[in-house]
């Protein structure tokens, strides 16, 4: 018994053999996850039945500010996201990528309290794939280790195991952050005594590693220790999101093109533009009324609907001034407007 | 092993095994998850001293690849450390009967404080330590859950006449 077992362990570890058995027992034991999470779901019912009129009213008005405010700051993100495309395209360097993401619930924690993983109700039947990265509201939680039919076992950034490649926000010092097995720190590694980095420094990932995306929150860094007895400075962060807390999480789906094909696909983009070039002179004036739109209820919205708003909407205000003002520079990036056509169509996405 | 009684509410035994299941999974507040007790070898314990010719290395070893796939161990790890406690309380199956309880006790604590190490000693190879001898409590908890556990079952053993 004990050899059938040790041999099961080494061709389980080595070979992909056992994966059909596992996901085959997965599929019925998995459901042992939701049957003791309903407890707590069925009291969240209860209390939601049972939520008081002037509560229900409060958060109502509470999520119509929160919704307000947001889609303010999204007001101001798609004439910077246009700006930002527009000057990529000056420095000729690629778009930046647009990810999809997806909502997936938490339904249950690993029940071993040295690792940190939790399971999520998305499985390998709604596309998720191995190393996919998960965020929360607030920044991210860490990658999909374990692919079961529905559901999936996602790795924590504060596991022993997990480290991630980061970013100072600030000044783009690079660094990796690993878990600790604490939920609520990080620790930078290797990081010199004289990097500028202080407390309070915003880390975002740098997508270096090419499994996370690039420019997610990860954590902000809550102290710095310079030791003259230690060879690097001790950085210890807490991570942004809400990784014990957060019961929603988005699963982020990326092109499923490896880089190579990426790129060898934006220089067939790059090809085509150039060919492009000669027609689409006779468009130039295309580009402004079509930006100008897209800015004209960016400044109209926060005028109507948020009265109170008037800094927000002080500030889209002066954005047509400049838009139009990098717009002939932009003459020679006439021949863009391929490009800008999906970044347009982000915007629209993320305005609606 | 051959079943020569015919076996009567033999369902409950896979009941108390499922609800074992469940409960080693089931939500704990963070500072409670290093107490979790090992509800399944609690159970496989009791089952394998009450209903030795049913329940044996086999069910253990089942039963801990449930508990493979739960977990996402590799698979195996769990089978063998439930097979390993099966196989220790079955060796002593004659006299942990004879024993009182405070004893039997005892002796099971050494059996699920193995038990643990091995795990520990298991995990280690593929990768995640755990940094403290901590995994010693689940095993601790357990022993002290065993009165109770055995005298509950025990009740239930008799009035539903399992054998």
């Amino acid at each position: 018994m004990a050899v059938f077992s040790v041999a099961l362990m080494v061709v389980d570890a080595r070979f992909a053999l056992l994966k059909p058995l596992r996901s085959q027992m997965s599929l019925v034991l998995m459901q042992s996850y939701w049957v003791v999470d309903l407890p707590s779901r069925l009291y969240q019912g209860v209390a939601s039945q049972f939520g008081s009129r002037t509560e229900l009213i409060a958060e109502n008005e509470k999520l119509k500010t929160e919704t307000l405010l947001l889609q303010g700051r999204l007001q101001k993100l798609a004439a910077l996201t246009e700006q930002n495309v527009r000057l990529r395209e000056l420095l000729n360097s690629s778009a930046l990528v647009n990810e999809k993401v997806e909502v997936a619930e938490l339904i249950g924690m690993d029940p071993n309290p040295f690792t940190h993983r939790i399971i999520i109700n998305k499985g390998e039947r709604d596309g998720v794939v191995l190393g996919q990265p998960v965020l929360d509201a607030r920044g991210l939680m860490g990658q999909v280790v374990e692919l079961m039919p529905y559901t999936s076992r996602v790795l924590l950034l504060t596991d022993s195991t997990h480290s991630i490649p980061v970013q100072v926000n600030r000044n783009g010092l690079r660094a990796i952050a690993s878990g600790t097995g604490n939920p609520e720190r990080l620790e930078l590694r290797h990081v010199a005594d004289t990097a500028d980095i202080k407390e309070g420094d915003l880390l975002v990932s740098s997508g270096l590693g090419q499994r996370f995306p690039a420019g997610y929150p990860v954590a902000t860094v809550k102290e710095v220790i310079h030791d003259s007895g230690q060879p690097f400075a001790i950085v210890r962060a807490v991570p942004t999101a809400a990784l014990n807390r957060s019961r929603y999480l988005l699963l982020v789906f990326s092109d499923g093109r490896s880089p190579e094909e990426r790129a060898a696909d934006a220089a067939k983009a790059q090809e085509n533009i150039e060919r492009g070039a000669d027609p689409a002179t006779t468009a130039p004036a295309n580009p402004v009324p079509h930006a100008a739109p897209a800015a004209a209820p960016a400044v109209a919205a926060p005028a109507v609907v948020a009265p109170a708003a008037a800094k927000p909407a002080a500030k889209p205000a002066s954005k047509p001034a400049t838009a139009p003002a990098t717009k002939p520079p932009a003459k020679p990036a006439s021949n863009k407007p391929p490009v800008t056509a999906p970044a347009a169509g982000t915007r629209e996405r993320i305005d609606g | 092993m051959v079943n020569l009684a015919p076996s009567r509410n033999g369902w409950v035994v896979w009941f108390t095994f499922l609800l074992g299941l469940l409960l080693s999974v089931s939500p704990l507040p963070q500072f409670m998850e290093i107490f979790r007790p090992l509800w399944l070898a609690l159970l496989l314990t009791f089952w394998t001293l009450a209903l030795p010719h049913k329940v044996g290395m086999t069910t253990a070893w089942v039963l801990g690849l449930m508990e493979d796939v739960l977990y996402g161990t590799l698979l195996g790890q769990n089978a063998l450390i439930l097979s390993l406690i099966t196989f220790l309380v079955m060796s002593l199956q004659q006299r942990l009967r004879m024993y009182p309880m405070w004893q039997q006790c005892l002796i099971l604590l050494v059996i699920f404080g193995l038990a643990q190490l091995a795990q520990l000693w298991l995990s280690a190879l593929t990768g995640n330590r755990q940094p403290t001898l901590a995994l010693l409590l689940p095993a601790l908890v357990s022993v002290l859950l065993w009165p109770w556990v055995s005298y509950g079952m025990r009740g239930l053993s008799k009035r539903l006449k399992i054998n």
